[in-house]
């Protein structure tokens, strides 16, 4: 099987140079002009899924072509990213990845078996949302700055919930005890929902999650936010402040969902995909979509996405380093 | 008032004739892959996952649904008649119903499975569309103590009423505990067990153990005995219907059944399996002339079919109100949700009734359908069990790989179906019963979660497992049950109770 897919791609590839030579053709004329697959490092649901699922149809819409959404779930996330940078650099194979992949990954494990500049072409940012800092509607705590004098009365005993050890969550969390100078409890769950589930039942005093996650238990009065992660306030609601803003110095975060590549898709390739996405992103029911999770939609360029990943990575590496994170 | 204006909606959605062909296509489903062992409802979600992203939310979840609690009627046709449980829940049902198929009553076992799965279903529905706001707040009170407690009652049960050897009852146990070591420890981050394989990362598949131990396993097994055994050897099915004296006799028996199926089913890590469990045992306890229970006591049909339907039915609950799912057929189904962009929990139960409503109508309409696929059309499945073996076990095999594979498309999975497959095998020729290897394996690991998240709140302190009213009940009961197991008349009670 695997030799007739070599010998299929090898004689493929010979096509589209004879192609290119003769009417000297961009590699991106015919594209897509077969199903292009999208894979998902994680199981059905969530934001990377959900903006593969939007791109793809979107795409499919507009191209004609049947673009497949392939959950390749497990491993961190490393069986997903490792399948796509295996399959052929011809943009039929292309992967959802998020924070976790490029941020939270390469700054906890010593070794991981992908590389984003060796491996990957970053294409644009899809999908971007805020986490949040949150405590139970009956602490009475109401600023951060609240939450960190409770902290440092009590330090190690104040509770935050997270969706787990080695989340993104997890590590703002470290993130903001470094910049603040202080020691939250973490305690950790397995995944979102029973993390921000825990915090609005009064299991743990506070919590650390995305605001998609959050927004049910926002809305229903359970939790209180005190701040979101990211940069800007978030258009969720304006009167939530930033950490910056709260006086946590630099820390700044967001869960965000990507497109990307195998190394080796050919630039024009890369430049339709990138092209039309951005179109995509442009539409209404998209963005609305996006909304419901507390997402914006993205839609930098590739070299600009590419360069923001790299300097996450980077601040999270130092965190997780400081912190002393990591899962071995 | 409110209710009943609720459930108007609900069956405006439900009675859409898209709808009911998606609720007849589920439940059908449902049965058939009941009926067959070695393929169950998470993998026939998972398969059907993709198919629903271009349904709308309430459609999908109708027809999802429809296959989850048709497998619990259609688990109880396998193993009244063939001494298999169809389903893991309906382990308990061979017990007497396979004895009544034996003594030439396998039509009323049969009927009687049907009637109490749709009296429980249709109760337990009930309970969903009457108590799903209260009884969610109820959940969000256990705390971790009480779920761990909860959990600790949940495996001692287990043993105490695992058939056989209670030595190789524990043996079973700690061995799925031990299999559910494998992973990511949750605290730490630290890889336990997984030899540096990234798809071991997130456990041991589920799945592919279920599938291999129920599934393969059996095929092996029964293709040594070279004879047919698996065609339906039981002297006739005789009339359906039971008749007025054992619909009375079963009267309590499914009230209680479906109480306890209901409590069970809401809670994490309960469910159906447990919930047929402690039917049996709570009927064998309270029943007038418990000695008829493991030699065909209809009574021992009625209880846990009654219970694994209304665990069923209720584990909705947590799901569609708190979006946390109490099992894994639940988990894939809040996935459906997700990809839909709708993120379970008590705001989508409000923002959208139409969908909690439509699904808790069309539970209703279900369990009609599974009423009627299942008396009138219980020849249909008998003929699909005399099917000849031959032609049955390549299909079961293929389905079972399908399936295995389609959760996470990943090829390792299929290892460890081989792997399991074997070791199901090997279990089976040591007469080892392998239902409470799953549930150790499944609880397991929530019972450590639980109970290193109440060690960490408490900063340490064990004495948060007793001072909690609700942990501290579950962990007198869990030792009332290991004492009176300790005790030798109960004991030999037991063995003598427990033996086929």
């Amino acid at each position: 099987m695997r030799i007739l897919m070599g010998l299929a791609s090898v004689a493929m590839v010979a096509g589209c140079l004879l192609n290119w030579d003769a009417h000297a053709q961009s590699p991106a004329d015919g594209y897509p002009n077969k199903p292009i697959r999208i894979i998902v490092p994680f199981a059905p649901g969530g934001i990377v899924d959900t903006s593969a699922r939007v791109i793809g149809q979107e795409l499919s819409k507009r191209w004609g072509q049947q673009v497949v959404v392939e959950n390749r779930p497990g491993g961190n996330g490393f069986i997903g990213v490792v399948a796509t940078i295996k399959s052929p650099a011809d943009g039929y194979t292309l992967l959802m990845a998020h924070t976790g992949e490029f941020g939270v990954n390469p700054a906890i494990f010593p070794d991981i078996p992908y590389d984003l500049d060796r491996d990957l072409a970053p294409i644009t940012m899809i999908n971007e949302a805020p986490m949040v800092v949150v405590v139970n509607s009956n602490v009475p705590v109401k600023t951060i700055s609240e939450l960190l004098a409770l902290a440092r009365a009590k330090p190690g005993t104040v509770g935050v919930s997270t969706p787990g050890t080695g989340s993104i969550n997890h590590l703002v969390l470290e993130w903001m005890n470094l910049a603040a100078g202080v020691k939250f409890l973490h305690v950790p769950y397995r995944g979102g929902a029973p993390a921000i589930t825990a915090t609005a039942g009064g299991e743990v005093p506070a919590g650390k999650a995305a605001l998609g996650s959050a927004m049910p238990h926002i809305k229903s009065g359970r939790v209180r936010v005190l701040a979101v992660t990211t940069a800007e306030r978030s258009f969720v609601d304006q009167s939530w402040p930033t950490l910056i803003e709260s006086g946590i110095p630099e820390v700044r975060s967001s869960i965000w969902a990507g497109l990307f590549a195998p190394k080796g898709v050919p630039q024009p390739i890369i430049e339709k995909l990138y092209a039309e996405i951005a179109k995509i992103l442009q539409q209404p029911d998209v963005k609305e979509r996006f909304a419901a999770g507390g997402g914006v939609p993205g839609g930098m360029r590739p070299e600009v996405f590419g360069a923001a990943i790299r300097q996450e990575a980077a601040s999270l590496k130092k965190v997780a380093t400081a912190a002393g994170v990591k899962p071995e | 008032m409110d209710i009943l204006s609720n459930l108007a909606l609900g069956f405006g959605v439900a009675i859409s004739l898209q709808n009911l062909i998606y609720c007849f296509v589920g439940v059908f489903l449902g049965t058939l892959i009941g009926v067959l062992p070695g393929i169950g409802p998470v993998a026939t979600v998972a398969m059907l996952l993709p198919l629903t992203f271009n349904l709308s939310p309430a459609t999908a979840m109708i027809m999802l649904a429809g296959i989850y609690y048709g497998a619990q009627y259609g688990g109880s046709t396998t193993a009244i008649l063939v001494n298999i449980p169809g389903e893991s829940s309906s382990v308990v049902t061979t017990i007497d119903g396979h004895r009544m198929a034996k003594q030439g009553r396998a039509g009323p076992a049969l009927g009687m499975a049907a009637i109490a799965s749709f009296v429980a279903g249709s109760l337990a529905t009930l309970v969903v569309a009457l108590f799903s706001p209260p009884l969610a707040e109820i959940a969000l009170k256990f705390g971790p103590a009480d779920y761990f407690s909860l959990m600790v009652f949940g495996l001692v049960g287990a043993v105490v009423l695992a058939r056989g050897s209670l030595r190789k009852a524990i043996a079973m146990v700690v061995l799925g505990l031990l299999l559910g070591m494998v992973g990511t420890d949750l605290n730490s981050g630290q890889q336990r067990f997984t030899f540096g394989i990234p798809a071991l990362a997130e456990g041991i598949s589920f799945a592919a153990l279920a599938m291999g131990m129920f599934g393969v396993a059996e095929v092996i097994y029964n293709l040594e005995q070279r004879a047919a055994v698996r065609q339906v050897n039981v002297p006739s099915i005789g009339r359906i219907l039971p008749t007025l004296a054992e619909l009375w006799q079963c009267m309590w028996s499914i009230m209680r059944g479906t109480g306890i199926g209901a409590v069970l089913g809401i809670l994490p890590g309960g469910g159906a399996l447990l919930a047929s469990f402690a039917a049996y045992t709570v009927e064998k306890k309270v029943a007038r002339a418990p000695k008829d229970f493991g030699n065909g006591d209809i009574r021992g049909v009625a209880a846990p079919e009654a219970a694994n339907n209304a665990g069923a039915q209720t584990s909705f609950i947590p799901m569609l109100t708190l979006g946390v799912p109490s099992n894994p057929t639940m988990a894939l189904m809040i996935g459906a949700l997700m990809i839909q962009g709708i993120q379970p929990g008590p705001q989508a139960m409000l923002q959208r009734p139409e969908l909690f409503w439509g699904i808790v109508a069309s539970m209703w309409i279900g369990n009609l359908f599974l009423l009627l696929l299942n008396l009138p059309l219980v020849g249909l499945w008998v003929r699909l069990l005399a099917v000849p073996y031959r032609l049955l076990f390549p299909a079961i095999l293929m389905f079972c790989c399908i399936g295995v594979y389609s959760i996470n498309n990943n090829p390792f999975d299929l290892f460890q179906l081989v792997v399991f497959s074997a070791l199901g095998y090997m279990l089976l020729k040591l007469g080892c019963e392998p239902a409470p290897l799953i549930l150790g394996l499944v609880l397991g690991p929530m019972m450590e979660e639980y109970l290193r998240r109440a060690l960490l709140i408490s900063l340490g302190d064990p004495t948060v497992l007793v001072t909690s009213p609700l942990s501290a009940f579950f962990l007198i009961a869990a030792l009332g049950l290991l004492v009176s197991i300790a005790v030798p008349a109960i004991r030999n009670q037991r063995e003598v109770a427990m033996k086929e």
